[in-house]
Order: C-alpha cells, then sequence, then structure tokens
C-alpha cells in the first residue's frame, strides 16, 4: 500500500514539475496511478470481502509513536475503490474538459494525483495522525486546485475559506487525536476499539474535537459555506473533490469511530442533530438555486448530512444503508457534474434559465443525466433507492431513542432531494425544449465526443448495474459493514422488500418531491424567506475580518515602533520581574557596612557628574561630564585597588571623549526643549524602579556570598605557572584569553563597522538629493575650522617629542604589563593617543604620514597574530591559547619571562592602535565629509 | 559591598535610564555610558577590595577577576559605543539630527491600512452572488 | 577529539584576520570564507558524531582546568545547534555571493561575516558565562555592522533601535554577571551549576528570572521583542537571514542552557515560561497578520515560532525539552529558507511589499515552490517537519496537563497559515495593486528559475533539508529526546568539566 501511495506521490510531483509540455494528454497520463490502485485493490477484493485485513507497519518517529501504518479492510477497499475509480473517470474526463490553451494542465493534473494519493492515504491509515497527515494535505491540494484560476478574486477568496474552515477543523481534530491516543496508549485505529475508554470528560473533549474536524471536512452545517464556494474550481475538480472524494472523508471518520463510541453521552446526539439539520438546509437551499453546479452542490451538502445520520447513529443496519448510499452518491453526483461540465462547455452557461435546447445527438448525455437523477431521487431499479429503502427499512424498527422523529426528518429530506434532482433534470433537458417551442430558437449545439461522455455514462451505467444486480456489491457491502463493527449481524440487501413500510415510505417520497417540484413557484417565495436567515459564511466573514482587525490595533498598540517606548518596557520588565520573584521567598540578609570613608568623594563625584549630564543641556558639555564620570570611576578603581583597571579606564574616557568630541562638532550644539511633564514622570518612575532593584540585588547577592572565589587560586598559580606577577595581565592574556581574543574582535569589527557608514559619502550626498534636506554648509566652514590650524613650530617640535616618547612609553607598558600594571591593550590605547596628539596637531594628513601602514592592515596584522597565537598550539595538539614559556634578559625591559604570552599581547596592541588609526580614518577625516 | 556603592551604582543606573528613555541618540549614549559605569562598579565591588593585585607588593590583594572582567567590559562597550557614534554621525548626514525617528511600517499598521488584498470583499461579493434570486 | 572543540572559534577568527589583510581582492575573500566555513561544518560534524558516542568533551582554553580558565564544552545541544548553524552559515555565505551586490562595501562584509560565525560557535560552545558575554558581543558587534552596511536611511534608523536595544541588553547582562560573582564568585558554568544550589531560595529564583530578562531580549520574548521586526527586515536578504536563523535561537540555546543547568527544580520560573511563551506566541502572530511586507511578515512568525520553544522548555519534562530543541532544529533551516526565498521574490518582483508584487506564479513558479514547502512547514502542515515539532509540542504539553497553552499553540499555528497564505496569494497570485515606488529597484530579470542560480541553488537546497528533517524525524527526534535528558539532568556535563 505504502508503495502505491508513494507511486501517487512521485507521478503526481513529478507531472507538477514537468507536465507543462504535455497539455490535455497530462490528465491521461494522471490517470495510469490510480488505474494501478484500482486494479491492486480489485485484485484484494476476494480476501477482503471474506473479511480478511491486509496491514503494513512502517515506523516513522518512534519517540512519538509516529508510524506509517496503513490496512485495507472491507470499508477501506470500498473507500478506495470509489476514490481511484472515480480518480480514473475523472482524470479522463478532464482530459477533454480542459482546451490545449488552457496554462499550466501539468500542474493541475499533478495536483489532482497528489490529491488522490492523500485521499488514498486517508482511507487507507490505521494511524490517527496519519490520517490526519493525509486529511491535511488534501486540504492543502485542494486549496491549490480551487485557487488554481489565480487571476479570479473569487476563486481565490473561496480557496481562502475552504482551507481556513477545513484547517481550523484540522487542528480541533489533531488535538482530539491526541487526547484520544493519550488516553487509549495508542494510535492505531484498528486498537483503538479495545482500548480506549468510552466516558470520562476527555473522552468526550476529545470525541468533540474530532467531530469539529469530520463535519468541517464534510461540509456540515453550520461550517458547509465553503463548499458551494469552492464551485469556483473548475468542473473536473468539483466533480472529484468537492462531491466524490474529499468531503466523504468527514464521513468516513465518523463511520469507522461511530461503532466504537456510539455509546458515549456526546457522540450520536451532536452526529444525529448536525447531520439532520445539513440535510434539511442543504436540500432547502438546493431548490433555490439557478446556477446547476450549486444546485448539485448543495445537494452534495444534503446527501453528506444524510450519510452523517445514517453512519453517526452506529447501528449495523443504519451503517449498512449508509454504505449503499456512499457508493451510489459517489456514482450519480459525480456523474451529474460531469454532465453540468458538459453542458458548461457546450453552451456556455449553467444557468437552467438559459440553458438551450439540445438535439437527439445529445441523447447519451441525458440518457446518463436521467439515470443518475433517478439514482438520486432513489427510484427503483436504481442503486439510490436501495440505499433508501435500507434506511427506511432499518428505521422502522426504531433501533434507539428519537429515531422515529430521524426518520420524519429523513422523510422530509429526502421529499426535497426528489424535488431538487428533478429540477435539475426538468431544468437541464425539458424546460429548454419548451422554451424553443415557444420561440422558436433552436440552437445547434454540437454533441461531446466519447471521452467526454463516457465517464458519466459509466457512472450511471454502473448505479444502474449495481441497483439490479445487487450480488455484486452484497458480500462487499456486508464485510465493510462488519469492517466497521465485527459485533454486527450481516445484514443483506434487497432489491425489493416486499410491499413493507419501507416501499410505502419511498412512494410517500416521491409523491411529495413531487409536488414539491410541481409547486416550484409557490415554494421559491417561501424559501425567499429562510434566505434572510444568517447564513454559515456570514459568520466565517465577521471572524476573518475581526481576526484582521485584532491584529492590526493589538500590533498597533504594542509595536509602536519608537525606541524609547521599547526601552522603557524592557527596563521595567528587567528591574520589576526579578525584584517581584526575590520578594516572594524574601529575607533580608541585613545591611552591609555604611562604607569606607575615602569612597564618599569618589561617590560624590560619580554621581554629581552624572548628574550634570543628565541635566545640561548643551551636547558638548554633556560629553565633558560623562567624561568627568569615567575619570571619577578610574578614581573609585584606585581606592578599590584596581591600577590596570584606573589605566584603562583613563585611557578608554579620554579616547571615546576625543571621539565624541568629533561626531558631536557636527551636531547641534543645543538639545530641543525637554519633552512633556508626564512623559518626565514616566521616565522618572522608570528610573526610580531600575535604581532601586539594583540597588537591592546588589546588597543582597553581596550577603549571600558563602563560597571563596576562584580568583585565590588565579593568585596562588600566576607567578609559578602563569610566569607574571600582575595577576590581572595574566588573567587577560593567559587564564583568561579567550576573552580577550574576542575583545580585541569586537574592537576591530566595530572600527570596520565605523569606518563603512562613516565613507558612503557618496551615497548619503544622494539621498540627501532626493530628500531634499537642507545641506550642511554651515558646518562645512564649522568642520573647517578644525582642519585649517595655524602650525607654530614650538608647537610642531613639541608634538614631535611626545609624539615619540609616549609611543616607547606605550611599547615599555606593553613588554612590563605582564608584571606591572599595563600590558597590550593600555599599551595601544597610549600608543593611540599618540597619533591622537598628532590629530590635535595636524589633522589627518599628520597622521597617514606618521602611521606608516594603512589603518587596515595594522588592524588585520594584529588580529592575526593574535589569533594565530590562539590556534598554533591546537595545530600542535594542545588547547588553544596554550602558553608556552622561557624567561630571557632584554635590554631596558631587565630579566623577564618570556611567553608567547606576549606575542599575544603584542597583537593585541597592535589591533587596538590599529583601531584608533580606523577611528580618526572613520571621524577625523575632513575632506571626506566635505565630499559627503 | 557596601551601603554607600551600592547606592552609587543604584544612582548611576537611575540617571542613565531616565536618559536612555529619550529621543536624542547622544542623550541615549551617555545615559547607557552612566548605566555601565553602574554595572562595573556592581563588578569590581563584587570582588574582595585590597591593594593592587601584583605578587610580591603586599599580602593584602584586591581580588585580580573582577578587575579582569571588567577591563573587558569597558573595552568592548567602547567599541560598541563608537559604533552607535557612527550611527549617529551617519544619522545626522541623512537627516541632520540625531534624533530616533519611529518606525515607518509599525506606524502605517498603528493607522490601521488595509490588508494586503482585501479578502474579505471579494468574498463577500463571491457569497451574495451565490443564492441567485429566482 | 578535544583539539576539536575550539576550531569553530578560532579558526572563523584567523580568516576574518587573514579577510582584513586581504584587503581589497574579493575573490581571496571568498576563497577565504568559503574554505574557512566549509572546514568549520566538517569540523562540527565530526564533533557531533563524537559527542553523541563518547559524551560530551571539554577543552580547557589555555589548558587551565576549571573553573580557573575558560572551558569550551561540547555536549549534544551544543554540537547540534553548532553544526545547523555552521551550515546555515555556509549555505547563506553561498547565497550572498551569488547575490549581486549583497556584500556592500565588501571589504567589510566578508571579514564581519566570519565573525559573527565566530561568535555565534563561541555562545554555543563555551562554559564560561562571562565568555558567553564576550561571545554575544563578537556576534552582535557583527550583527550591527553587516545591518547598517551600506548606510541607507531605513538601516540607520533601524540600526539605531537594534544596537541601543542590544547595548541595554549587554549592560544588563554585565550587571547580572556582576551580582552572580558577587554571589558565588565564579562564572564558569559549571561551577556557577554547584554553587547557586547554595544560596537562599528567594535569590536563586530572581537570579533565574534575571537570566531568563537578559537572554529574552536576545532570544525576542514578549514584552522584549519590539526591536525585532523593526530592524530584521531593514538589512540585506541574506544577512535577515542569519539573523532569523540563528541569532534568536542563541538567545534561547542561552535560555535552555541556563534555565536546566543552573536551576534546581524549585527556582525554574516554569509557570512565567509557560505565560511568556503564550503572550510571544500570540502576539507574534498577531503582528504577522497585521503586516504587509514579506519580510516584516516573516520577522514578526519568527517571534511567535520562539513562543513554542519556550513553551517546551516550560514543561521542564524529557519530551517538552526534547520538543523544543527539535523545533529549533527546524526552525533555524526553515526559517533560514523562508528568508532566502524572500530574498528571491524581492529581486523578481523588485520589492517585498505585498501590494506591490503579484502574480509572480507565471512569472517564477520555481519560486512558489521554494516558498511553499517552508512556509506549509512553518504553519505545521504535516508531513513537513513543522508538522513534526508541532505534534511534539502538544503531545508534552497533553502529557504535563497543560492544556491551555497547547489550546493556544494550535490555534495560532492556525494563524500562522493564514499569514503564510497571506504571502503565498499576496505573491503568488493576487495581481499586483499599487505601481513600483520609484525608488526601489525595479523588478530584475529573472532567468527560469527566478533568480539567479547561486541563489536560487542555495535555497532549494536548504527546502530538501527541511524535507529531510521530516524524512529522518524518527533519528532527529531521538537524538533531541537523549539532548533533552542531557540537559534536565545536569550532573554529566558538570562531571566532564571538573574532570580535568
Amino acid at each position: 500500500m505504502l508503495v502505491i501511495l508513494a507511486a501517487f506521490a512521485v507521478a503526481g510531483l513529478l507531472l507538477v514539475v514537468l507536465g507543462r509540455r504535455l497539455g490535455p494528454a497530462a490528465f491521461l497520463v494522471a490517470a495510469i496511478v490510480p488505474a494501478i490502485s484500482v486494479v491492486w485493490t480489485c485484485a484484494q477484493l476476494g480476501a477482503v470481502s471474506n473479511g480478511e485485513v491486509l496491514s503494513e507497519h512502517t515506523s516513522w518517529v518512534g519517540g512519538l509513536g509516529l508510524s506509517l501504518d496503513f490496512r485495507l479492510d472491507a470499508m477501506a477497499a470500498t473507500m478506495t475503490l470509489i476514490v481511484s475509480g472515480i480518480g480514473v473517470l475523472t482524470l479522463v474526463y478532464a482530459s477533454r474538459y480542459f482546451t490545449a490553451d488552457t496554462p499550466d494542465l501539468g500542474r493541475l493534473a499533478g495536483l489532482l494525483v497528489l490529491f488522490a494519493g492523500a485521499m488514498v492515504g486517508v482511507v487507507q491509515a490505521d494511524h490517527l495522525l496519519v490520517l490526519y497527515t493525509c486529511w491535511e494535505i488534501t486540504s492543502v491540494t485542494s486549496y491549490l486546485l480551487i485557487g488554481n484560476r489565480y487571476t479570479d478574486a473569487n476563486a481565490r477568496a473561496a480557496a481562502l475559506q475552504a482551507l481556513l474552515i477545513t484547517g481550523a477543523g484540522g487542528l480541533a481534530m489533531l488535538g482530539g487525536f491526541v487526547l484520544l491516543g493519550h488516553s487509549a496508549g495508542t494510535y492505531r485505529l484498528s486498537e483503538l476499539a479495545a482500548k480506549v475508554p468510552t466516558s470520562g470528560p476527555t473522552i468526550t473533549i476529545a470525541l468533540v474535537l474530532v467531530l469539529l474536524g469530520a463535519f468541517t471536512k464534510s461540509a456540515q452545517y453550520p461550517f458547509h459555506a465553503w463548499l458551494p464556494a469552492a464551485m469556483a474550481a473548475p468542473t473536473p475538480v468539483s466533480a472529484y473533490l468537492h462531491s466524490a472524494a474529499m468531503v466523504k472523508a468527514g464521513v468516513y471518520l465518523v463511520a469507522r469511530l461511530s461503532p466504537i463510541f456510539a455509546g458515549a453521552a456526546v457522540w450520536r446526539p451532536s452526529v444525529l442533530a448536525v447531520g439532520i439539520v445539513t440535510m434539511v438546509v442543504g436540500g432547502l437551499r438546493a431548490l433555490r438555486q439557478q446556477d446547476l453546479k450549486l444546485l448539485l452542490a448543495f445537494g452534495t451538502v444534503s446527501q453528506l448530512g444524510f450519510m452523517m445520520v445514517l453512519f453517526g447513529a452506529g447501528t449495523p443496519a443504519m451503517t449498512t444503508a449508509g454504505w449503499i448510499l456512499l457508493v451510489a452518491h459517489a456514482m450519480f453526483k459525480a456523474a451529474l457534474f460531469m454532465v453540468v461540465g458538459i453542458l458548461d462547455r457546450a453552451t456556455g452557461t449553467r444557468d437552467l434559465r438559459y440553458l438551450p435546447a439540445l438535439d437527439r445527438r445529445w441523447r447519451w448525455v441525458e440518457v446518463a443525466t436521467v439515470i443518475s437523477v433517478a439514482s438520486m431521487a432513489g427510484l427503483p431499479l436504481a442503486l439510490g433507492f436501495i440505499a433508501k429503502e435500507a434506511t427506511y427499512e432499518a428505521l422502522i424498527d426504531r433501533p434507539f431513542a428519537g429515531s422515529a422523529f430521524v426518520a420524519a426528518v429523513v422523510v422530509s429530506g429526502s421529499m426535497l432531494t426528489v424535488a431538487y434532482a428533478i429540477r435539475f433534470w426538468w431544468g437541464a433537458f425539458v424546460a429548454p425544449r419548451r422554451r424553443v417551442k415557444t420561440h422558436l430558437t433552436a440552437v445547434a449545439t454540437p454533441a461531446p465526443g466519447l471521452l467526454f461522455v463516457g465517464p458519466a455514462l459509466c457512472l450511471a451505467a454502473a448505479s444502474i448495474v449495481l441497483g439490479v444486480a445487487l450480488a455484486l456489491a452484497d458480500r462487499l457491502g456486508t464485510a465493510a459493514v462488519r469492517s466497521l463493527d465485527p459485533s454486527a449481524a450481516p445484514v443483506h440487501l434487497a432489491l425489493w422488500h416486499g410491499l413493507s413500510a419501507p416501499l410505502a415510505l419511498s412512494a410517500i417520497t416521491v409523491a411529495g418531491g413531487l409536488i414539491l417540484a410541481i409547486t416550484d413557484r409557490s415554494i421559491q417565495r417561501v424559501l425567499l424567506v429562510g434566505s434572510t436567515l444568517p447564513k454559515g459564511e456570514a459568520v466565517y466573514l465577521s471572524l476573518l475580518r475581526a481576526v484582521g482587525a485584532t491584529s492590526r490595533r493589538v500590533t498597533g498598540i504594542v509595536q509602536n515602533g519608537s525606541l524609547p517606548i521599547y526601552s522603557g518596557v524592557i527596563l521595567a520588565t528587567a528591574a520589576i520581574l526579578p525584584t517581584a520573584t526575590m520578594l516572594q521567598k524574601w529575607h533580608w540578609p541585613g545591611w552591609p557596612s555604611i562604607g569606607a570613608l575615602d569612597d564618599a568623594p569618589i561617590a560624590a563625584a560619580l554621581v554629581v557628574s552624572a548628574l550634570g549630564a543628565a541635566s545640561i543641556r548643551r551636547r558638548f558639555s554633556a560629553a565633558l561630564f560623562l567624561g568627568a564620570t569615567g575619570y571619577a570611576m578610574a578614581g573609585l578603581f584606585v581606592v578599590y585597588g584596581a591600577p590596570d583597571l584606573a589605566l584603562t579606564q583613563v585611557t578608554v574616557e579620554t579616547l571615546s571623549t576625543v571621539v565624541f568630541v568629533l561626531v558631536l562638532r557636527r551636531l547641534p550644539d543645543r538639545f530641543e526643549r525637554q519633552s512633556s511633564l508626564q512623559r518626565r514622570a514616566v521616565r522618572l518612575g522608570i528610573a526610580g524602579i531600575v535604581g532601586v532593584s539594583v540597588f537591592v540585588f546588589a546588597i543582597v547577592a553581596a550577603a549571600s556570598r558563602t563560597a571563596t572565589p576562584v580568583s585565590e587560586e588565579m593568585i596562588s598559580r600566576s607567578v609559578p605557572d602563569g610566569h607574571g606577577r600582575n595577576v590581572v595581565n595574566v588573567i587577560l592574556v593567559d587564564f583568561r584569553g579567550l576573552d580577550t581574543l574576542g575583545e580585541i574582535t569586537v574592537l576591530a569589527a566595530a572600527s570596520i563597522g565605523a569606518v563603512a557608514l562613516a565613507r558612503v559619502g557618496h551615497r548619503a550626498a544622494a539621498e540627501r538629493g532626493e530628500r531634499d534636506a537642507p545641506r550642511p554648509a554651515v558646518d562645512h566652514t564649522a568642520s573647517s575650522s578644525h582642519t585649517v590650524v595655524p602650525r607654530i613650530v614650538f608647537v610642531d617640535v613639541s608634538v614631535q617629542v611626545i609624539f615619540h616618547v609616549v609611543l616607547m612609553a606605550s611599547l615599555w607598558l606593553l613588554f612590563a604589563g605582564h608584571n606591572q600594571p599595563g600590558g597590550g591593550f593600555v599599551g595601544g590605547l597610549l600608543a593611540g593617543s599618540a597619533f591622537a596628539l598628532r590629530y590635535i596637531a595636524g589633522g589627518m594628513a599628520e597622521v597617514r604620514r606618521h602611521a606608516r601602514f594603512r589603518p587596515w592592515t595594522v588592524l588585520g596584522a594584529g588580529l592575526l597574530l593574535a589569533a594565530a597565537m590562539a590556534a598554533f598550539p591546537i595545530v600542535r595538539g594542545g588547547a588553544v591559547l596554550d602558553v608556552a614559556s622561557k624567561s630571557v634578559t632584554l635590554p631596558a625591559f631587565g630579566t623577564i619571562a618570556m611567553s608567547t604570552a606576549i606575542v599575544f599581547d603584542i597583537g593585541v596592541y597592535l589591533t587596538v592602535v590599529g583601531v584608533v588609526l580606523m577611528a580618526f580614518e572613520a571621524f577625523g577625516d575632513e575632506r571626506e565629509e566635505v565630499r559627503a | 559591598m557596601t551601603v554607600l556603592l551600592a547606592a552609587t551604582a543604584a544612582a548611576l543606573f537611575a540617571i542613565g535610564t531616565y536618559l536612555v528613555l529619550q529621543r536624542k541618540l547622544s542623550r541615549i549614549i551617555i545615559g547607557i555610558g552612566l548605566m555601565t559605569h553602574g554595572a562595573n562598579v556592581l563588578l569590581i565591588t563584587s570582588g574582595r577590595r585590597g591593594d593592587a593585585p601584583i605578587i610580591g607588593e603586599s599580602n593584602s590583594l584586591s581580588d585580580p577577576l573582577p578587575q579582569a572582567l571588567a577591563l573587558t567590559a569597558i573595552v568592548i562597550t567602547f567599541a560598541v559605543t563608537t559604533l552607535l557614534l557612527a550611527l549617529a554621525y551617519r544619522s545626522w548626514l541623512l537627516t541632520h539630527d540625531d534624533e530616533v525617528e519611529d518606525d515607518v511600517g509599525d506606524r502605517a499598521v498603528a493607522r490601521g491600512l488595509p490588508l494586503a488584498e482585501d479578502e474579505e470583499n471579494t468574498l463577500t461579493t463571491s457569497s451574495t452572488s451565490r443564492d441567485s434570486a429566482p | 577529539m578535544s583539539w576539536l572543540v575550539p576550531v569553530p572559534i578560532v579558526l572563523p577568527l584567523v580568516g576574518a584576520a587573514l579577510s582584513i589583510l586581504a584587503g581589497r581582492s574579493r575573490v581571496a575573500q571568498r576563497v577565504i570564507s568559503l574554505v574557512i566555513l566549509t572546514t568549520v561544518v566538517a569540523a562540527s560534524v565530526a564533533l557531533i558524531i563524537v559527542v553523541d558516542r563518547d559524551g560530551t568533551i571539554v577543552s580547557n582554553a589555555g589548558g587551565w582546568a576549571a573553573p580557573l580558565g575558560i572551558s569550551l564544552v561540547a555536549d549534544r545541544f551544543a554540537a547540534v545547534m553548532l553544526l545547523v548553524a555552521s551550515a546555515m552559515l555556509l549555505v547563506v555565505l553561498i547565497y550572498a555571493i551569488g547575490e549581486p551586490g549583497a556584500e556592500r562595501n565588501h571589504v567589510g562584509f566578508q571579514s564581519v561575516y566570519l565573525v559573527l560565525a565566530a561568535g555565534v560557535n563561541a555562545s554555543f560552545l563555551t562554559g564560561d558565562l562571562f565568555n558567553l558575554f564576550v561571545a554575544f558581543e563578537m556576534m552582535l558587534t557583527a550583527s550591527y555592522v553587516l545591518l547598517t552596511l551600506g548606510g541607507g536611511r531605513e538601516q540607520v534608523r533601524a540600526g539605531m533601535t537594534y544596537v541601543v536595544i542590544s547595548l541595554l541588553a549587554s549592560t544588563l547582562f554585565v550587571t547580572t554577571l556582576a551580582l552572580l560573582y558577587s554571589a558565588t564568585g565564579t562564572v564558569n558554568m559549571a561551577d556557577l551549576a554547584v554553587r547557586i544550589a547554595d544560596l537562599p531560595p528567594g535569590v536563586r529564583s530572581a537570579f533565574a528570572v534575571l537570566l531568563l530578562v537578559v537572554f529574552g531580549i536576545k532570544a525576542a520574548l514578549f514584552p522584549l521583542f519590539f526591536w525585532l521586526p523593526d530592524s530584521y527586515p531593514t538589512a540585506p536578504s541574506p544577512i535577515t537571514a542569519v539573523f532569523a536563523g540563528l541569532l534568536t535561537k542563541v538567545g534561547i540555546y542561552a535560555i535552555i542552557r541556563t534555565q536546566t543547568l543552573f536551576f534546581p527544580v524549585d527556582s525554574r520560573p516554569a509557570t512565567l515560561l509557560l505565560i511568556i511563551a503564550g503572550a510571544t506566541m500570540i502576539f507574534g502572530v498577531l503582528g504577522a497578520i497585521a503586516q504587509n511586507d514579506v519580510k516584516r511578515i516573516l520577522s514578526f512568525t519568527i517571534v511567535s515560532q520562539i513562543g513554542y520553544m519556550v513553551m517546551g522548555l516550560g514543561f521542564f519534562t524529557v519530551a517538552g525539552v526534547a520538543a523544543a530543541v527539535f523545533s529549533m532544529i527546524h526552525h533555524i533551516v526553515v526559517k533560514t529558507t523562508l528568508f532566502l526565498s524572500g530574498g528571491l521574490i524581492e529581486r523578481a518582483g523588485g520589492s517585498s511589499r505585498l501590494t506591490r508584487v503579484g502574480a509572480m506564479m507565471r512569472d517564477a513558479p520555481v519560486l512558489a515552490v521554494l516558498f511553499l514547502l517552508p512556509a506549509l512547514s512553518l504553519a505545521g502542515i504535516p508531513p513537513f517537519s513543522g508538522f513534526i515539532s508541532k505534534f511534539a509540542l502538544v503531545d508534552a504539553g497533553f502529557a504535563s496537563r497543560e492544556y491551555a497553552i497547547v489550546a493556544v499553540g494550535l490555534v495560532v499555528s492556525l494563524l500562522t497559515l493564514l499569514s503564510m497564505i497571506r504571502i503565498w496569494a499576496g505573491v503568488f497570485w493576487n495581481p499586483a495593486e499599487e505601481p513600483q515606488d520609484p525608488v526601489a529597484s525595479a523588478p530584475a530579470a529573472t532567468g527560469r528559475l527566478g533568480g539567479p542560480v547561486f541563489m536560487v541553488v542555495p535555497t532549494a537546497f536548504l527546502v530538501a533539508c527541511s524535507i529531510a528533517i521530516a524524512v529522518a524525524a524518527g533519528p532527529i527526534y531521538a537524538f533531541s529526546e537523549r539532548t533533552a535528558a542531557d540537559l534536565l539532568d545536569p550532573r554529566a556535563y558538570i562531571q566532564a568539566v571538573n574532570a580535568r
């Protein structure tokens, strides 16, 4: 079975991809695989009819209990025959329906085959989730098929509606399946009956969910709206998906589960209620249609309701009736759709008010129609009649509570069926001739070819043959019923039940139908009132609109695109959530010491300068205040015993202030007026919360320290194993060298980005041109004042001297860093500030002259050195950044333990120098900006 | 950790937050700078206080690890801040301001622009055309 | 094999340096990047095989045993993420090379891209919380640069939002580190796992939530995700694809890692996680439906998908975490694919606005397939990988009786389908409504494939991958289960780190 399914998939995909140039012939090619499936199934019929079951098992996701289980019993075989057989006929039919000039027939054919495969999968699946899988595939293929004529807005809308409704049902069903699976401990349909409990809240919920899936798929009221809409699809698609195959899936599922769950409180009432309503509503609305296709569509809805009733009851007799109706309906409805398609193609209309009269060459079409209509109306000799008889037979002897009522509704529903059946035949063939008689406009419409009519005729023939020669169907039918419900006693079908109640009911039905048909006009008037009642599609539409509106409203509020609000929310969350959590299991560790006295001035300096930065109105001074805060930090580091940190802080602060100023000198100096008072209040509020929570966290965290910090061991091992007395530096280049590597990478990347941003001058000019923003004429002059520095010899000389001194100092810091405060990073920054000096003295040109290499090169070289030092040990089979070392004596530096760590540090040094040069490249260059 | 320093850190964070919640990028940058300082205060005070962690010069050394971490953190923040400044500069080149504008797309949604294709409308037409009057 | 562990970090760095030196020779840079990233993929394949066979591998940087040095730890979780991520990085690189003009300012692009790779890999491999911070910074700084390369107006604006928010996140991270160190005196993860257990319960839970928030910003959880849909769509499509596929997942990775490793059961914020998960899913998908632009819709669905992963974690059962891991694998691939095909659409249609492009079914049927399959997978339609992850989550949810969140998840997946279908209908079926705006690039000439070969082929390859995930779901899910088991019982991890 898996093989055949695979064949379907492969053939479908191939056709979708390669079928383009085949034209209509693609459909004939497509028919091959379904044909194979038919043949194969027929080969199994003998065995299957004797109640044997073929099954296959392939595991998929063991951990989730997902496995590809398939089985073929009589019921599955029946469905497979219907799906594949009608598939073949439809495809043959389609090869004539579509003219060669229709685009992408290959895709259409391929999708049809894919669908057929999925549908066969649904009916053969023995695993709830495999069933779900195929189920969803049919939904998707149906979506693509309905929307195939995507230039037509109605088609698109209908496709979407079908997908959403069946999709929603599908998800509910998935939930139901998982619940069933959990409570039964298996997903195998065949094991379900034995293992699942048939009562309890979980089961009830599960069943409701599953039924939702079945109802949506089989277009039950109030979910039926998508099916008539789906008639926007090409007729072959409608004939196949929306009458014979896909819409039967829900019925099939109900048929499978009924015998198991008919006992459950929720099952029978809900299924019967929904089925009955659907049957009547569908019938009534079918009576109002002028478009033959829509008439059939609503007819389908009604018949599906009928089947729901039959299978939902779960009694063997009813199930038997259901089985016959299933087969019969597949045949006559598909045939009728085909006829409509033929008429449509030949005459260009489907409206029974405008159809032209058709001459004798059309008799075969009419024959097919009459037979199918008869079967639909349940007239004797046709298969439909037997279905109806069996139904009445089953309902006569009150199998369950309320079955009398059900019987009544079924009879009236069937009357409607008879009525619209007649309406179809009359409207399609009889009425036109009469119109011709009156105004003598005979249109000689060319009759359809053999392959076009053939499929419909075959189906019609089948309706009769099976109707007369029941024996053929009998064995399979009985077996099918037993495969659904092993406990069922075989109910045999009969063409002639004798002069019994059922026959009487049938007679009544036909009579009533006739009356309805004759009194059409008055009926229409009555129905007009009914059409004002709310319909399923209205609900769907309002839902869709609601979703759209809600999403826009919510998103408009939440996603308001304003950075301050985002930051505010984030900071507030970060402050409130953790603190609140802490308060839940609150215990206050008690206050720590107030603090050393000599911290006080530093703390004061910090806070004051911070406040200054916050309150000052001028960008420039604000930046300087920030710098001040930085220097205060350095002070704190000093008193806390962190010279390296202090050194770094000072250099970094200097550099960033310089950069800041370089940028700020281009921005307007003053901030404009403060924003509204209440905004400020909100800001203050969040600021307060953040401050408080930081305070609390700091105290509590510090108080809950019990373990000794890992750094103790670092201190003890710094000299013996790290070959450095400055523990911080040893940590930076050795213990945690990886951090430093990452750190300089960040520096490099950032500087590249800065240069890239600052150097897209031309594009900027272009964009300014388009957006005609005011040209920065003002501040060219402003900035050029920086460039034209009066050259004073004394300054030049002193700069020369200082420059080289500083460079030397930076080198000293680099090499001594391992034992004294310093290190590659600080050294690099110092060298950088040497160039800063150059810059202040003579602008970019000056820097360029004294930095002999391109910044890029310096940067790359430094990074490469560091990274290589990190990578090299790996090649030697050691760990990354493994440090080898020996002590050497250098002039001017004395004896130092020369470890490869120092090379790494040189890399750091170079990178930092490169970064600083890049920074000047980015922000320092006037000419660059003038060009911009 | 002492109350004084905890309070200092808290103050830095609070002031920083206040600045970050504004629209001018240069203010935001300053705010973030202050918050980073606050974080560094917490970092440095998370270790023992003492003399410079250089072996042989004292025996009550301060905890070196937080210092190393703080150093890395400082440098990284410096790098990213530089990049942010470059953005400010760029934004000035483009808009002559360093104001952070609101997102255009979001504003559009907030104003409630229609869906790409109004599925609803086409559907209503198709569904009304379904029940053709007799 | 422990020498393998640092390779994915150090090699790209060497490559980045070389690529900077290679300067203006575009060819040389491309060769460097391709060679390096291919090697990294090979290395991670080797790693995952070895790790799955012999268990966690630890390599101590500088040969310093934990907690002194920085230990790089390759366990199952790290290994699988590493593999998927590096594969994506390679494929997207090819796509970027194939896309004319994607490597704007090429001196920057290649080197920074390698830095990004190094950062991502480091975040997966590192066993040291502060080093994780550094890794994040490498990744983020690179992403800032890549996002703003070219410096267009929108990019700069988005760049500001993105950089500022990330800087805030980083500051919070440093603060958290400071607090953690002052409470425990270590930053080594395994060591932290041991020492956090001794903290008072209140502090413990507080730290759990704090870390959740810190990483939640990067992972784009509600209410911390707003920056994402504003910034991602403005980058060139290959960049956005990498961001979408990887960056948020790194955040999720960090969340899962820290929550499971550091915190004993009693201090895990399970309920909070589930609430956040629900909110993230709902707001994300609503945003997606409200949008009108392919890239924006996709960006919002990133958010809602993140919700699913958090939900899986929130159960804190093997089934749940396994589902989360599986959906991470699935989502990285599928989301990257979607953005790549989104880029192709934008190229072929001249815009990514649903109203500007239309009826592309006729001209670009290949693109239609390349979009539809991953889109269905994202919406959790069987038989694609998305369905497996969805079902795994639903299954886990019912197993731990969290019906409400499961219901939310199912509804959201329907809405996700709706949003995907809106793209499909808007791009491939509906006629274009507005005329092209003159500023945007006119539709580029597309061949039979619907785009340049080196853009289409990588995309197609990824589509194939996502289908392969579905086919091979059995073993992959089994692996995820093993991973989940490791994560929920971190003793092995801690032992491995403290072994040497």
